[in-house]
Parts: C-alpha cells; sequence; structure tokens
C-alpha cells in the first residue's frame, strides 16, 4: 500500500474512486482504498475493469446483515452490480468512519475506507452472532483511519 | 424401426454432429445459456470470451467461450479455492469441446457467478497464438 500525500478536496468536488481489475482477474482493488472528504462531499465510484462487475456496499446490518462499519446515524448503500463504465455515487453528510466493500471480490480483499470530517473515537460495539463476520483479508484491506487523515488519500499500486 | 435405421444410416453417411460440433459455434444447444443473461457481466469478457454454461453445473461448470465470430476457443472450469481440499472432489466434468490444444490455469479473484476466489481451469482448443482472438 502506497501513500500520495495530497490535500483533501473541499467545498462541493465530487471525489471519484475507480474499481480495477487486472485482465486475468486475479486482482480487483479499489483506487483509492482510501480517502478523506468533508462532510457533505459525494464520492462517485466508476468502474474501470473492462472484464468484471464490481459493487460498491457499506458495511451495515441492513444491507446483508453484515457488521455496522458507517457511522451509527449515516445512511447504508448499497450500488448492486455496475458494469463497466458505470458510477454509483453517495453523499456524506455524517462525520466518522465508512468501511465498504465489492460483494462478489470481498474474499479477495478488495474494500475501502472513507473518513468525513474528524471523527471522533468510537468504543467497539458487542460482536453480534446474527451478522456475517468480515473476513480477515477484508480486516486487513483497509488503510488506517490516521493515515488516511494524515495523507488524505491512501492508493494501492 | 424406421428411425433407428435414419439414424444408422446418418451416422454411416458422417453426417451424424458430433458433441464437438454441436457446441462449436454458439450458441451452444440445450441446457447452455450466455453467462451475460444469467448475471450482471459484460457479454463479452477479454481475455476469456463470449461466455456460457448450463447454469445446473454452476460453479465448475463447463464454460464454454467463443471469440467474436461465434467460434469456439475454450471450455473453462471455475473451482472455488475453499473446495480445493481433502474433502471435495471433481470428478466427471463434462467436456463437450473436443480436442485440446493446450491448458491454462490461474487464480481469479471472483465476479458475479462464482462470487469468491476461484481457479479458472481454461482447456484451449485454439492454438496459442489464436488466444488473441478473445483478448479484447
Amino acid at each position: 500500500m502506497l501513500f500520495f500525500p495530497q490535500a483533501r478536496a473541499t467545498g462541493n468536488d465530487i471525489i471519484d474512486v475507480e474499481m480495477h481489475g487486472k485482465d486475468d482477474g486475479a486482482h480487483v482493488w479499489f483506487d483509492p482504498a482510501g480517502i478523506h472528504v468533508e462532510p457533505g462531499q459525494t464520492v462517485r465510484w466508476t468502474n474501470r475493469d473492462p472484464g468484471n462487475s464490481h459493487t460498491v456496499t457499506s458495511y451495515h446490518p441492513d444491507v446483508f446483515d453484515r457488521p455496522l462499519r458507517i457511522p451509527a446515524n449515516a445512511k447504508p448503500w448499497n450500488s448492486d452490480y455496475l458494469l463497466p463504465g458505470q458510477s454509483f455515487s453517495v453523499t456524506l453528510t455524517v462525520p466518522g468512519v465508512y468501511d465498504y466493500y465489492c460483494v462478489p471480490h470481498e474474499h479477495a480483499g478488495m474494500v475501502g475506507r472513507i473518513v468525513v470530517g474528524t471523527p471522533q473515537p468510537v468504543a467497539p460495539s458487542a460482536v453480534d452472532p446474527s451478522l456475517t463476520p468480515l473476513p480477515d483479508v477484508a480486516l486487513n484491506g483497509f488503510p488506517p483511519v490516521d493515515e488516511i487523515i494524515a495523507k488524505g488519500i491512501v492508493r494501492r499500486v | 424401426m424406421k428411425m433407428v435405421s435414419a439414424a444408422l444410416a446418418l451416422m454411416l453417411a458422417g453426417t451424424w454432429p458430433t458433441l464437438a460440433q454441436e457446441v462449436a459455434k454458439a450458441p451452444p444447444p440445450g441446457a447452455f445459456k450466455a453467462v451475460s443473461s444469467l448475471v450482471k457481466l459484460p457479454d463479452f469478457l477479454p481475455g476469456m470470451g463470449q461466455l456460457f454454461v448450463d447454469p445446473a453445473t454452476l460453479p465448475a461448470g463447463p464454460f464454454l467461450a467463443y471469440d467474436h465470430d461465434g467460434k469456439l476457443v475454450s471450455t473453462i472450469y471455475m473451482l472455488p479455492i475453499k473446495d480445493l481440499n481433502p474433502n471435495k472432489r471433481f470428478d466427471d466434468l463434462a467436456s463437450p469441446g473436443g480436442n485440446v490444444d493446450h491448458v491454462s490455469v490461474y487464480y481469479n479473484a471472483g465476479h458475479p457467478g462464482v462470487e469468491e476466489p476461484h481457479v479458472h481451469v481454461v482447456l484451449w482448443h485454439v492454438a496459442k497464438a489464436d488466444e488473441a482472438r478473445v483478448a479484447k
């Protein structure tokens, strides 16, 4: 994982995140994997992988019974499958940390993280056994919050 | 009796289509469906081509892959990594495509239809140089 210093976007900028994959489908990723934005900014994901479909899906109990990994009062989202060239956007108004994944590629580590504003630390909540936990490869794929805030974006190359 | 005689006559005349002949051109007959009609994927996948599969055979397949002219180029099996263990076997997978020129085996991170890391086992029915027919 590489870090490229960049001031976070301000105002009403749309922040772009692309979905990529190797030609043979052996490796897939969000680029950047981590971004820092201001409350009220819009993030737009676009599938730039010519040979695959991807989703951008927030971790939330209301979406496929997954653990809550976005602010408690934020609205969850699921783009459904995006074909090559298709886009999906979300405007994030609630400060906090938002973790998301690609449905068919979570087990390949295709996850991303958005930090909105300067979030306060949140105490870990109890694990709900009725929810499907994240695989280790996904848990290991999130860029650290501190690094995202310090660098603005975190990119995998 | 007449039907049996007719079939025998066709076979003797060499006009009875073999399985390989039946699937040589897209779309293949029977239960095969275009993968893009079953799940949200591009109709033509760079590196593989236009894929058809019998949904009853998922996830392993065989998937039949065709070039832009509808000619069969490969038969692909998709084997989930988690199923490659001492307690699981893949036996008697159909191979309707006929002669095999060479084989490729590689890891795939997943895609709609086989939504987990898996291995592609590709039986190429064309020469190495002709893989370019499905490159883009």
